[in-house]
């Protein structure tokens, strides 16, 4: 909320300068998110009188202008339409001013005539929306030439940009802030007397058909004249739906005239982010902004009936708002109508056709308590935040009904210049009835970590506008001021105490953790260190959202099965995520077309599955991409393929676990390549798949060339690593290993694990190791064929092998093969 | 059966390889020829080799002399040999010691390198901070019912402490309550769930994913939260103090200014924010002008960081524990924007575009 340094002076004055006080009201809750200086860098633009004014010799719509800014004169080339007759005086620019926008005033010729120094708006001199014309000084003005803009208008201000939280309404108007303020500084804040309006009448009972009434006369100051009662129908209120409008009171101010308002009122206006409309208007406004209490003016005219009628709509009625938007209500919104219709959306807004206009004499002024919650859902409902429905669902001072109306009555009778009737309208239909709550200075103490006796307690209490109604030595009783809704209990007078005092005057103390017997669960542990594995094999995380489109899902041909979104941002993330795919690939798709020529990345998130109970099944998957230079040691210009994923899957297993996973041939997606993507698993356990992605895939998903994909199922991979448990250590061999080669050509339709199984089989319990060392095809190898070259390492555990019996176990070895796979040995 | 001829062949032998070998070895210059040379003399065809194969036909009272002498000369063969070697070794280390240098510059050969993402970064971090001081690590769905995300940490009904949560809700056709399922808008969430299904002491931290409704410069519709409480009897708001100053400074700098100020959120009362130095300006050095022109702070010195506060009572009722017995404090804190103030990230898209170029930086 904006809100003027100068206005809450005014309020509540404390020996404190603007930053002091920004910090202080910060520090207790009320956010100072900016301080703008108003009236500041206008030096050089001054009164100035019109000397005189003559036509432009070649444009019409110009006007040479001769002012004296109280040193000089200086001939003005003026566009404005109303430059006043000499004697007029006007807001001057003198030559080498700078406009707030930036702009310097500088000599120059306006359709061949010199002009020196600008004659302002208030628009170009930021103090006002008023772009149509220059900006006049009222005849009775007493600004003489060459003052200082800022001095004869009274400008200089501080205005302060709070960030309000929500359990704050009061705050929500300048007379909350200064109260506030009084606390905060130890200053007591004494609500002031309203200036009587000039003129009053007393209406009486007279006004009011029925309605309970309250005299406004005690909230004034003395001093008005009374006229006489004009003669007006009375006006009656009937409050249908009592539990959505507590409180209903109305004032009446006649013989107003509608005009525009005086410069200081529009520049606060302007100032506190309002625009100006006419008097009447800015006077309600002004009063919202004083007291943070919405008022409303109807003209009483336009009240068919002369009736007040608070109710809930009938489902489809409709009715056109200020805006000049037609609206329609549900059963639930509260209107306020007239004999005949709805003529406001109750804490809303009003409505067309009841506004005050430039005719309106007689103004009924509305000021209300409406139920928070019905305000806020008709708000929502109609996507209609305004001033008013943002303070009422906060929940104003119910009990402010009748200060609020007496100031805003005498406001508007002295700008309209009309008078108030003594007599408002008072109507209760759920009396307020304040929050009692104890405060047991113990438990505060026990709450902070630091002692709260009870003078400090109820000194607080007492600043804060609680009405003590009983003190023992345990507990001080208080009523909550009304326009505190936010207290409740306890803990919330704990709360203010902590608040006043400051909260760095408690001190800071290091708590004893009573440590868990369960700890951490392993799963998350289990995941930071599948991430490091990950990391360490090579690979870079990624983060995407977890919303994807429908139809990014279907191009990647992962289940469609989606949890959708009832109200998503767009299309693009409307649903969440089935499958890691569609994201990481695209990261790589995106990559690609930047022209990196290596992508290798993992993401380690949830995905998200429909499964029939209220909250879908979250599972946690790791999901690899790698894409383009397999890179190597210069100039290796190699393809990521199959390999190089079931190596970083190796490498990611082992890591974790201990040991290798299982790749062979078995079910994988169908977004995988059906001859180059192979199954995972671990002790017999499906824990992922790894492979190339299906190239029709591939190019719906703008992929380019073969782009390597695996997933591992986190969950699984954790229990895998349960069951496997810790490494179990053994001895070193006591005796040493001998290692042959052995090679042969065989077709092609024979893996290289059978055939290594096959080479173990053969040795009989001797063989420690099988690797493949060399792979061969082309030259000299027959069509449908290949070379492959094992190197067996024997060992015995018991006995040193002789080389006799590695030769004869190698002979049986190769035998065995030969026979099995129709190898021919080399 | 002694050959007086073969006496003489063998004393010629030896003579003429005594005369020859010091000579030959060291005329080689590098192993090989060296080896070859050394053949020459004592090979299974060398010379002396041949030549101690006439042993036999020595006569006997000269074949002890003669054998000796042979023995000998092998000796010194053998010594000459191994003195040539380690010449050779030594003349080729000096050479690669004084000679050129390697060009240094080519790339080195290392295990491709890989990257956690900054959000990783922090989170494990500000993890391992919280674990070391005894709190657990717990975890909770990103789909959640409304009630653990508002009802039961205190949001009242219809009320505007939620219109800072622009909820995303999860479609329900025909379901009673269309606004029964949501994506969570914070991971507080994890106070309900944890305290619903243990009981006190507990000490725990909770990041995740979260989801609000904001998509501009400053706002991602997706970011990381972390979570962290305290529940036991007689856990003080000074405690609370305590705890996130040093979790801050171990975080951050030691040397860095803390300050709470007061705030609100439905589910904790005293409710607070929490301020730190600003590290952009490291505005503890207290170089005034530098904290000026800071455009991070805006000149102020502080950067707010944190949201805190003794648990709410009406949260400890939902969940069935004796408010009178038990407080606590929360305190929860974006991950994005720590990992952006740690690492100097400029915009907080760059976290989700997942662009190579911007992951290979961390």
């Amino acid at each position: 909320m904006l809100t003027s340094f100068r206005w809450l002076q005014e309020l509540c004055p404390v020996d404190a300068d603007v930053h002091e006080v920004a910090q202080r009201i910060s520090l207790a809750g009320l956010e100072v998110e900016a301080i703008e200086e108003k009236g500041a860098g206008l030096e050089a633009v001054v009164i100035a009188e019109v000397r005189t004014r003559t036509a432009h010799p070649k444009r019409d719509k110009l006007t040479l202008v001769s002012v004296f800014d109280g040193e000089a004169e200086h001939e003005v080339v003026c566009g404005a339409p109303n430059v006043p007759e000499p004697g007029g005086r006007v807001l001057f620019a003198r030559p080498g001013a700078v406009l707030p926008n930036g702009m310097e005033i500088q000599p120059r010729k306006v359709g061949g005539v010199e002009s020196s120094g600008m004659i302002c708006s208030e628009s170009e001199l930021e103090i006002g929306a008023d772009a149509d014309g220059i900006f006049v000084l009222a005849p009775d003005h007493d600004a003489l030439p060459g003052t200082p803009v800022a001095d004869a208008l009274d400008l200089r201000d501080y205005i302060l940009d709070i960030g309000l939280t929500p359990n704050r309404p009061d705050c929500l108007g300048h007379i909350g802030v200064a109260r506030e303020i009084g606390v905060l500084f130890g200053q007591s804040y004494v609500p002031r007397k309203v200036p009587s309006p000039r003129q009053t009448f007393a209406a009486g009972e007279a006004f009011a058909s029925g309605a309970p009434t309250v005299n406004l006369e005690p909230r004034w100051e003395n001093g008005s004249t009374s006229v006489d009662a004009p003669s007006l129908p009375s006006v009656s209120v009937d409050i249908v739906d009592g539990d959505r409008c507590p409180r209903y009171g109305a004032a009446l101010v006649t013989g107003v005239t509608v005009q525009p308002s005086p410069f200081w009122l529009r520049y606060r206006l302007h100032n506190l982010g309002l625009r100006a409309l006419s008097n009447v208007v800015d006077a309600t406004n002004l009063i919202l902004l004083e007291w943070g209490h919405p008022i409303h003016g109807f003209d009483l005219s336009k009240l068919r009936g002369s009736k007040v009628v608070v109710r809930l709509a009938k489902d489809g009625e409709t009715m056109a708002t200020l805006d000049d938007v037609e609206r329609t209500f549900t059963s639930d919104d509260l209107l306020i109508c007239d004999g005949e219709g709805p003529v406001a959306v109750a804490g809303v807004m009003g409505g067309a056709d009841s506004e005050i206009q430039d005719d309106t004499e007689n103004v009924l002024i509305e000021c209300a308590y409406f139920d928070p919650r019905s305000v806020r859902r008709t708000s929502r409902r109609l996507g209609l935040h305004t001033d008013s429905s943002h303070r009422f669902e906060r929940g104003v001072d119910p009990q402010a009904v009748p200060s609020v109306l007496a100031s805003a009555a005498s406001l508007i009778a002295e700008l309209g210049g009309g008078a108030a009737a003594t007599t408002a309208i008072d109507s209760v239909s759920v009396p307020y009835i304040p929050n009692s709550i104890a405060l047991r200075p113990a438990r505060a103490s026990r709450l902070l970590g630091s002692t709260v006796d009870a003078t400090e307690s109820e000194r607080v209490l007492d600043a804060i506008g609680c009405r003590i109604t009983d003190k023992s030595d345990a507990a001080i009783t208080v009523e909550a001021p009304s326009w505190r809704p936010d207290l409740g209990r306890e803990v919330d007078l704990i709360e203010e105490v902590a608040r006043v005092r400051g909260y760095d005057q408690i001190p800071t103390a290091v708590p004893r953790v009573h440590p868990s017997e369960s700890g951490t669960p392993e799963f998350l542990r289990f995941v930071a260190a599948l991430r490091g594995a990950a990391v360490t094999s090579g690979l870079y995380e990624a983060v995407n959202y977890g919303f994807v489109s429908r139809e990014e899902l279907a191009h990647a041909r992962v289940s469609t099965e989606a949890i959708a979104l009832a109200n998503p941002l767009s299309e693009e993330r409307s649903v969440m995520r089935t499958s890691l795919m569609p994201g990481l690939t695209g990261a790589a798709t995106r990559a690609q077309r930047h022209g990196a020529v290596d992508v290798r990345l993992f993401e380690l998130a949830r995905t998200y599955h429909p499964n029939g109970s209220a909250l879908p099944h979250e599972q946690t998957t790791l999901a690899i991409v790698l894409a383009g230079d397999a890179g190597g040691w210069i100039g290796g210009d190699r393809h990521y393929d199959f390999y190089d994923g079931k190596g970083v899957v190796q490498a990611i297993v082992d890591r974790v676990l201990g040991q290798e996973p299982e790749i062979a041939v078995g079910p994988v997606p169908e977004f995988m390549h059906p001859k180059r993507s192979a199954a995972v698993s671990f002790a017999g356990e499906s824990i992922g798949f790894v492979g190339e992605i299906h190239p029709d895939v591939g190019d719906a998903l703008e992929l380019a060339g073969r782009v390597v994909y695996a997933e591992l199922d986190v969950a699984k991979l954790d229990a895998m690593g349960r069951e496997v448990g810790p490494p179990q250590a053994s001895g070193l061999p006591k005796f040493p290993a001998v290692a042959r080669d052995i090679a042969m050509l065989v077709r092609e339709e024979f893996t290289a694990a059978e055939i290594a199984e096959a080479l173990s089989e053969g040795a009989a319990g001797l063989a420690e190791t099988v690797q493949l060392f060399d792979l061969y095809r082309g030259d000299q190898i027959p069509d449908g064929h290949r070379s492959l070259a094992f190197r067996v390492t024997y060992r015995d555990p018991e006995s040193t092998l002789t080389d006799k019996r590695v030769d004869k176990v190698h002979k049986q070895v190769a035998a065995l093969v030969r026979d099995r796979f129709d190898a021919t040995l080399r | 059966m002694a050959e007086p001829d073969a006496v003489q062949t063998f004393e010629n032998g030896l003579d003429a390889i005594r005369g020859a070998y010091a000579q030959a070895l060291s005329e080689a210059n590098d192993e090989p020829s060296l080896r070859l040379i050394n053949g020459r003399y004592v090979g299974p065809q060398g010379e002396l080799t041949q030549l101690l194969k006439l042993m036999p036909k020595l006569p006997g009272d000269r074949r002890r002399e003669l054998g000796q002498l042979a023995n000998a000369l092998k000796q010194d063969v053998q010594q000459a040999f191994d003195h040539a070697l380690e010449a050779i070794h030594r003349g080729a280390r000096e050479a690669e010691l004084t000679g050129p240098a390697l060009d240094v510059t080519l790339p080195g050969r290392w295990p491709m390198p890989g990257r956690l993402h900054p959000i990783t970064r922090v989170r494990n971090d500000v993890l391992e901070i919280f674990m070391s001081l005894g709190f657990d690590v717990a975890d909770g769905p990103e789909v959640e019912l409304y009630e653990n995300c508002f009802d039961k940490l205190g949001f009242p009904p219809d009320h505007p402490a939620t219109d800072e949560h622009d909820t995303f809700f999860i479609e329900a056709d025909g379901a009673p309550n269309p606004h029964a399922v949501l994506l969570r808008t914070q991971t507080s969430t994890v106070q309900v769930r944890e305290m619903t299904r243990r009981q006190p002491p507990l000490a725990i931290v909770s990041p995740g994913a979260v989801y609000r409704r904001d998509d501009d410069a400053t706002h991602s519709p997706m970011f990381f939260q972390l979570e962290g409480f305290l529940v036991d009897t007689d856990v003080t708001f000074a405690e609370l103090k305590g705890v996130l100053t040093l979790f801050l400074r171990r975080l951050f700098d030691e040397h860095i200014a803390v300050r709470f100020r007061a705030s609100y959120f439905p589910f904790v009362e005293p409710g607070g924010e929490v301020d730190m130095s600003c590290v952009f300006c490291r505005a503890w050095e207290g170089d005034r002008e530098r904290t000026a022109a800071c455009k991070v702070c805006k000149g102020t010195g502080w950067m707010e960081i944190l949201g805190c506060g003794m648990i709410h009572p009406v949260v400890f009722e939902n969940v069935g524990y004796d408010p009178e017995k038990y407080t606590g404090f929360a305190f929860g804190m974006g991950l994005d924007r720590i990992a952006m103030l740690k690492y100097g990230i400029p915009n907080i898209k760059l976290l989700y575009d997942n662009d190579v170029r911007f992951l290979s930086q961390f």
